[in-house]
């Protein structure tokens, strides 16, 4: 067994000693509370309109997420109606931005690296907008332009004792009508992927403008964390 | 070392170098079908933990929290907020 993988072990064991000295949110609200973009934080009139108009909703579904994905995380302040940077006017995307805790593994590793942002996106950029999709009162809010779904994981190789760890990222912005057309099935996986617009990241190295390949992947929607107990007051 | 063994290491040495740089299409068969690879070491560790004395099978969200990506996530060198967005 790798050392990583003891030392990882070794580590959960120790936590589950450590108990309330960690700072570990408490209940979904409180978690729900760090994810979510504070109003304060919205700089343009339609931004901070629509969150004040659904800030408790988003609230909701951060908590949905976070009780519902225990395997995840949540990027702290991500959840909110975001515009992407360097693109004129002010469209706003519902916005969702998760870190993954891949492990090495081999088949994973060796992939290349745009083929990992299409795996990882296939996986969980999709489910993610499927996700954000159900939250009907926001979606239908004619100032929400689409999704943005950002993807974080551990760049294979930068896990291990000694080496700084890496995250790949993923960064995509889809419209509303783009989003809703895939999700629905009226358009193939290959039209779904020209019409958005990806950008990867090498840690903190923009890699620029990614094409994807997108396919069917239920894992997110169908995975069930052995013995998990999703948190009170929310169903999975 | 004889001349077999040394072909044999000769072509051991050249699978791996045309295989090493990217994925057969074994192991990306592989990669996709091993859905469960995912934190599945985290995964491994909550069982042993719970089922130990057999009287707590359940895992909270508040394990997965105290889990060591904490520590990851904390080091990690990651796209920033404002390479992505505006606010």
């Amino acid at each position: 067994m790798a050392r990583w993988v003891v030392g990882a072990l070794l580590a959960v064991a120790l936590g589950a000693g450590a108990g309330p000295a960690l700072a570990a949110p408490q209940t979904p609200a409180e978690a729900a509370g760090e994810k979510v973009i504070p109003l304060e934080r919205y700089t343009t009139p339609k931004g901070q309109a629509l969150a004040r108009v659904h800030q408790q909703r988003l609230q909701r579904y951060a908590e949905q997420v976070w009780g519902c994905l225990p395997w995840l995380d949540l990027q702290k302040q991500s959840i909110g109606f975001q515009r992407p940077k360097g693109v004129p006017g002010d469209d706003r995307y519902f916005s969702t931005w998760i870190l993954i805790p891949q492990a090495e593994n081999k088949q994973f590793s060796a992939l290349p690296q745009s083929r990992r942002m299409s795996a990882m996106f296939s996986r969980y950029g999709v489910d993610m907008m499927r996700r954000m999709a159900d939250v009907h009162d926001v979606l239908a809010d004619s100032n929400v332009h689409g999704f943005s779904v950002v993807l974080s994981w551990l760049k294979p190789g930068t896990s291990r004792p000694g080496v700084q760890p890496v995250n790949e990222s993923v960064a995509a912005f889809i419209d509303k009508a783009t989003g809703l057309d895939y999700l629905e099935r009226r358009i193939p996986h290959a039209e779904f992927a020209r019409r958005i617009r990806v950008m990867g990241f090498d840690g903190q190295t923009d890699l620029g403008p990614q094409t994807l390949d997108i396919w069917d992947d239920d894992f997110a929607a169908t995975f069930k964390l052995p013995n998990y107990e999703p948190p009170a007051g929310i169903s999975c | 070392m004889t001349r077999t063994q040394i072909f044999r290491a000769a072509v051991v040495l050249g699978v791996l170098a045309v295989t090493g740089g990217c994925a057969t299409s074994e192991e990306w068969a592989e990669w996709k079908a091993h859905s469960t690879h995912f934190a599945s070491d985290q995964h491994m560790g909550f069982s042993m933990r719970n089922n130990k004395d057999g009287s707590n099978p359940k895992v909270t969200r508040r394990d997965m929290e105290s889990s060591p990506r904490e520590n990851w996530w904390g080091k990690v060198i990651t796209v920033r907020p404002d390479q992505i967005f505006e606010n």
